[in-house]
This record gives structure tokens, sequence and C-alpha cells, in this order.
């Protein structure tokens, strides 16, 4: 069912995930459209999520923006940056003046994350909550496994001193609080309106313009518009239920991004080995930090992530 | 005359297929392989005389095993599907 | 004393990989009924593109794990690239022995064709070369009037059924694979004649008859009823002749028509993905439907190709694709749902997105019909055979069965 609605205000808007937006080109999203957008929102009681561009935007957008609760993602060189809630780090840059009120994404290469991982656990502190968004996950080898492995324990030295004040990192404190899948659900709990008034399963099948190409046609394709509303063919393919790989796993933190299955592995549905490798990896380093914790510090009494032997449930699914 | 004569087991009979299986290759690539090609046919040669031993020597190992009937003319079959042995004779 | 053999190669029990070369998209006949949409005179295998295939799978045994491995080689009709075929199943058995390749203990070359060229002197040569190694499949589809109802010459002019061509090289055929089938395939159009043309296989001297339904939407109201009708007179044919001790039709399984359990009996019906087929460019493919002279409405599903190997993540769908999840309710909690076919590169080609995961379903009713029969065919031989006192002596020896095959 779906509970969310992310309206991309401007074809320059800032990516907050793994998809890059390269436009250059501003393309504000009409005001109509924006208020229609909203109706339909409220109509099918649906949270609205802004994705901002890095310019003010008019007077009178905010005004419409605001007529409804929502929350509102940005670059951390937007010229908004004291109005969102959640702020973009395209790459890291300690010189932020990081506010404990807000949500930081850090989008980051591997290499990048792999050399930068002290700089980057010295600002831990100064942040509620990091979501870390490996940009080039698609690359990731086994050769990574030990270097990504570091990064985590590393990390989690730290934030076993901060968990317990309230501090978060997707990678490694998600997994913790979880007792069921927790993905990112793009076209089975949310969907995008873009500015071009059409519906998209996510901004990246958006942003990926008119060439864009995964395999076997264009990867961007969108389900309906404000007029005739929303029609997602097969959607039940959006479902965990319906993802023979993900249905029976238990990295639940895992963002499980159809974006990235498409363009990996041509289904909405099948997650690269890319993708279940790093998301095993986070799960077992989540179970490591529970552990190092003790689960009743946590509160989390119930909570036990099981000792498993493999990285990519595909490797044992004769047997899930 | 087909006359059933005896059994062997799923692992026996898995035994002498697959040495069945290699002599079969082994004698089809006999008709294209030549004395040119040096290396590979000596390799052939040495594995034809190999793979023929341990024909032979599986045949008379299992009929000393379960004692079965033979005659001057005939011949042994098995059925690879039921694993059972046959006497081939001409009358 | 001597000790033989018997030629038995049971190859269903072994864990098989099914390698496909698609050596031409050119045939001498254009069926009507042929899902290769794409067939043209252009695009032929060259030994180069063939080579480089063959030494990527051999020096990459660790990706080819299977038992056994069957050669697959396809068109088009293959036959008409048979020097090529033969050149590259030399250098097969040559590579396989000389690199000491598992395979080389347990490997079979495989054809479908035809059967025009069959009695040339090349393809005599070849067949003679690797007789203990052949498995040949010639499509004959019935009677003359079914036959050429479909199977017609390519060309200008007027219909031109090919039943004659290849009706003569039968015999020769049986003389050298006295086991082989043959696959029959049923359109709309050719309902009528189901029971003569089993029938005439049979009298032909082919025992084994795998006759399959086309997977496309061209059903029209009524073909099921029609069908049935057939399949009910055939089963009549078949028992009252006593044809079912030597013969056997695919039509007729007592596996067929049972509710399926959504845990144990969860499997994929199709192959594809644990297949590999390699096209005249040198792609791979999970399955030769997958490539692009299969498909009407979707692109070719491409997994790899020869310079770069096998893109696994291109398979993991296939690979854990099931039954349950591609297919809808209805299906699932269907009463006769054994026996149910499907083709993955169908569903593909069908399926309103991009998917292997929508079950096309336009075989239903098809299927549903023959249920029906089979159930009849079922209930009357086993009367029968009770009433004669043969029944335990019957089943004892075990049914003949034909193989799940998907064409």
């Amino acid at each position: 069912m779906l509970k969310y609605l992310v309206i991309v205000l401007d074809d320059t808007s800032v990516s907050y995930c793994h998809y890059n937006n390269e436009c250059k080109e501003k393309r504000l999203i009409d005001i109509d459209t924006l208020k229609k957008g909203i109706v339909y929102a409220m109509k099918e009681n649906l949270s609205i999520q802004y994705v901002l561009p890095d310019y003010t935007l008019p007077k009178k957008y905010v005004e419409v923006m605001e007529s409804i609760d929502n929350i509102k993602f940005c670059s951390s060189n937007s010229d908004m940056i004291d109005e969102a809630d959640v702020i973009v780090l395209n790459g890291w840059c300690s010189n932020i003046n990081f506010n404990r009120e807000k949500t930081y994404v850090l989008r980051i290469s591997k290499e990048e994350l792999f050399e930068k991982e002290k700089d980057i656990k010295l600002s831990f502190d100064k942040m509620s909550r990091l979501n870390v968004v490996i940009t080039n996950i698609t690359s990731f080898k086994d050769s990574d496994i030990d270097r990504y492995n570091d990064v985590l324990n590393s990390f989690s030295k730290d934030v076993k001193s901060l968990i317990q004040n309230g501090f978060k990192i997707n990678i490694l404190t998600d997994r913790i609080m979880l007792d069921a899948m927790n993905n990112c659900n793009a076209g089975a709990e949310n969907i995008t309106l873009a500015p071009d008034g059409c519906f998209y399963v996510c901004p990246a099948f958006y942003h990926c313009g008119e060439n864009g190409e995964y395999g076997l046609g264009k990867t961007k394709f969108c389900i309906g518009n404000l007029e005739k509303g929303v029609d997602i063919k097969n959607s039940q393919l959006y479902e965990v239920e319906y993802a023979p790989l993900c249905r029976k796993c238990d990295a639940y933190h895992c963002k499980r991004c159809v974006w990235l299955n498409l363009n990996s592995t041509y289904e909405i549905n099948t997650p690269s080995h890319e993708q279940c490798v790093v998301a095993h990896l986070e799960r077992n380093a989540s179970k490591t930090l529970l552990e190092s914790i003790g689960k009743h510090k946590l509160f989390v009494p119930e909570k036990e992530i099981k000792e498993i032997s493999y990285l990519d449930p595909f490797d044992i699914i004769d047997k899930l | 005359m087909k006359k059933l004569i005896g059994e062997v087991t799923s692992d026996e009979r898995n035994e002498i297929k697959a040495i069945f299986e290699r002599r079969n290759g082994l004698n089809e690539l006999a008709k294209i392989l030549t004395a040119d090609n040096e290396e590979l046919y000596e390799k052939l040669v040495k594995d034809m005389g190999d793979t023929n031993f341990k024909f032979d020597n599986w045949w008379n190992r299992m009929a000393n095993k379960y004692q079965w009937e033979s005659t001057e003319d005939g011949n042994w079959e098995i059925n690879f599907e039921t694993c059972e042995i046959y006497l081939i004779t001409n009358n | 004393m001597t000790k033989i053999k018997d030629l038995d190669f049971s190859w269903q029990s072994k864990i098989t990989k099914n390698i496909t070369f698609i050596v031409t998209k050119d045939c001498q006949l254009a069926c009507k009924y042929c899902y290769l949409v794409g067939k043209n005179e252009k695009e032929r295998m060259s030994w180069e593109v063939a080579k480089q295939a063959i030494d990527y799978i051999l020096n990459n045994e660790d990706k080819f794990k299977e038992e056994a491995v069957i050669w697959d080689f396809i068109g088009g009709e293959p036959f008409l690239e048979i020097e090529l075929i033969d050149k590259i199943c030399d250098y097969i058995k040559i590579q396989m022995f000389k690199k000491d390749h598992h395979w080389f203990n347990s490997y079979i070359f495989s054809f479908s064709t035809n059967g025009i060229n069959y009695h040339t002197e090349k393809v005599q040569n070849f067949i003679n070369k690797n007789k203990d190694h052949l498995s040949i499949g010639i499509t004959i589809d019935g009677t003359k009037r079914k036959h050429d109802l479909n199977r017609i010459w390519k060309g200008e002019g007027p219909e031109k059924g090919s039943y004659e061509d290849v009706v003569k090289n039968i015999p020769l055929w049986l003389k050298q694979f006295p086991e082989a089938g043959t696959k029959v395939t049923i359109s709309s159009t050719d309902i009528p004649y189901i029971k003569e043309s089993v029938l005439h296989l049979f009298s032909l001297g082919i025992h084994e008859v795998n006759i399959n339904c086309v997977f496309e939407d061209v059903w029209k109201e009524g073909d099921d009823l029609v069908f049935e009708e057939q399949l009910i007179e055939l089963a009549d044919e078949i028992i009252d002749n006593n044809l079912y001790e030597d013969n056997v039709c695919s039509f007729f399984s007592e596996h067929i028509g049972k509710p399926l359990d959504r845990e144990l009996d969860n499997q994929n019906w199709c192959g594809a993905g644990k297949m590999l087929s390699i096209d005249t460019a040198g792609n791979f493919y999970p399955c030769t439907r997958f490539a692009q002279y299969s498909l009407r409405s979707k692109r070719n599903w491409i997994i790899g190709d020869i310079n770069n190997g096998i893109d696994n993540n291109k398979l993991r769908p296939f690979l854990t694709l099931d039954r349950c999840t591609q297919s809808s309710q209805e299906c699932i909690d269907c009463e006769v749902a054994s026996g149910c076919a499907w083709c993955q590169g169908e569903n593909y080609d069908a399926a309103l997105t991009p998917t292997i995961y929508q079950r096309s379903t336009a075989i239903c009713k098809m299927h549903k019909a023959t249920v029906r029969a089979n159930n009849y065919y079922w209930n009357k031989l086993y009367r029968k055979l009770e009433l004669e006192g043969k029944r335990e002596d019957f089943e004892k020896r075990g049914i003949k069965v034909s193989p799940i095959s998907c064409y």
C-alpha cells in the first residue's frame, strides 16, 4: 500500500540515493502540478517528501509546499539548507556545520569511503543520524570485502559509545532495531511525482533521462499521471513477497533498490550479487555490534541476529 | 538368446557406465586424431589402453564376485537403467 | 566371452548442461507456427565465433560443473551448416580430451532437424563419425495433410508442403536411431488432424511422439472442445488396438492434471537460465527463445558474450524463479495444475513489462481439455487391464513415459 509521495521539485533536484542526477538545466515543477500533487497525496493519505534544488524557491512555491506537513531533502550546497530536514553530502566534506536536528545522507564512492573512513567517523558525535549510500555499489568486488569490513568495524567502535546517546547510522544500527524487512519499497510504499507531471517509481527513473537504457528497454518509464492516477504494471513485483531472494532474507535494513536491481539483473525484484554482499557485510557487522553492546543496554531484548555462513542468499537459494 | 543372469549395484553400474562412455569417446576421437598430432595421439593411445584395461577388469571382477554364467560364444550385456546383466548367445 | 554394454545412456538421471549453438538463422521451410520470427539467410555462425565460445566454456570448467553436457545445434535448420558443425564437434572432442575435461566422459551432440538433408552424404558421414554420441530428432507433424498445413517450403508462389521430402528419410533415421522420438506442434488450424497424425507416426515406426500446443495466444473459441474430442478418439484408438504396449504419446501421462503444492511443487517448469545459448554474433542467452530472432515484441535478453563471458547478475532472475512467484492466484489454486507447461521466453514476450515473472496463460483451456482426455484415457485403460487381469503386470513393467520437453 502506498504511504509516501516523493515530489521532485526541479530537474536539478539533489539525488539522495544511488542514482546520479547530472542535469544542470533548471526546470521547476509547474505550481499547478505541485498543488495537484499535494491534493492527490492528501486524498490518498500519502506523506509528502520534497526533493529540493540548490537554488532558493519562489516564495509562492514555499507557501504551497507548506500547506501540508512534509519532509524536505536538499544538498549541502543548497540555499535552502536551513529549511530542509535531510541534508545530502555528495562526497565527504568536514567543514559542514552539522545540526543534530537534521538527518544526513552521505553519497560516497566506495573508494572515497575506504580512504576517508577516519575523517568521517570523527564527525559522528556531531550528528544524530547518518545514512551512508555507496554510489558505485555495482562495482563492489570480492576484493573489497575485507576493506569494507574494516570500515564497518572501525565505525562500529565509535558507534558503540555513541548509540546510547541516540546516534544512528544506517549501515550499522538500522538492522539492530528491525525484526522484518524495511527496505526502500519504491513502487510499493512510495512513488514519485516529477516536474513533468508524471508519476515514477522513484526519482532515479525520472532523472535517468530520455536516452537511458538498461538492456531490455528505456529506463525512464512513467507509472501514471495526476489526471489518470497511478498504474503500475506488474505492481506485485515491487513487493518483497514477490522477490524470491529477498522474502526470506534477514538483511532487513537493505535498501533492496529496485533501480539497481533493474540495471544489474534486468528484473525489479532481483538484487545483484553486489547489493546482497554489501547488505550482508553490514548485517554481520550489526550483529557483532549488537553482541558487543549487549542487547539489554539497547532496550532491544528480543532482537537477535543469527550467525549465517553466506554473504549472498543466492548461494543458498535451494535452502531458502 | 538373451538370458537374465544377474544384477549389479548402482555404484557398480555407475563405474562401468563411466568407463563405457569414456571408451566410446576415445573411439570416436581416434577417428579424427592422426599421428601428426604426436603429443595428443600418444595420450589417446595410452588412455585407450588404460580404459580398455579398466573395462575388462570390471567385467572380470564382477563375474568373479557374482559367479555369472558364461558360454564360449556368448557375451554379457548390462542394462544401464535396471543394472541387470544378461547373457547373450547366438542360439 | 566378450563383454558388451547397453547403449541406454539414461541422460535424464544426470545433471546436464545444455549448450546450444544457433549455427544459422536460415531454414528451407517457413512453418506457419514457427516462433522464430526473425529467420534470415544472412546470419550464420563463423568458425571464429564458435571456437571462441567453446574455448570460453571449456576454459572455465569451474563455472560449468554439471556432470554431463548436451551440445545442441539449432537453426533455422542446423544441417544447413553441417560442415561447420562437423568442425565444431571435432574441436570440442579434441579440446575436452586435451584439457582432461570431465565432460569428455559424458557428452552428446543433439540436433532438432526438419529432416530434409538427413540423407545427404555430409550429414551421413557426420552421423557415422559420431554415432555413439548423437541424439537426432526429426520433426514430422503427422499425416501429409497435417504436416503440409504448416510445414511448408519457404519462397514465393503457391504453398508447397514438405511432407514427402521428410518422410522419405524416416526409415533411414529409425534404422540409425530406433528409439528416436519426434515432436509435434499443435496450433489452432491443425487440431482436427491430431488423432490421425499420432496414429500415422506410430505406423511409421516412431514409438515416441512428444506433442505440445504452441504457447502463443493463438487459440480460438471452441478450439479446446475440438481438441478434447480428438484426444478422446485418439485414446480409444490407442487402447482398443493395444498401441499403448509399444508407443507413447506425451498427451497421456498419469502425472497430468493434479493440484500442486505451494511449497513442495514450487519449482520452475522451464530450464531457461540453466541452459546456455550462443548466437551467430557470439552473444550468450539463457535459452534460444531469448535471442532476438525468437522475440516478437521484446528485446533480446543477453547474459554475456564470447569476449566478456557470462554476467552472473543477468542469470539471477532465472535461477531464482519459482512457479508461484510468476503465477496468478488462479494458477496457484488450480486443481489440475500439474503438467501445465510454460515457456519462459513466451512468458517474457507476452508480459506487460519486460519480465520473466509474469506467466502467460494462453494455453489454459487447452491444458484443461488435455486433462479431461487424459483422465478418460487412464480410466479406460486401467479398466481394460483389470478386466483382462493384466493391470498388475502392466504397472510392474512400468509405464513408458515421455520425457518433458518444451518444444
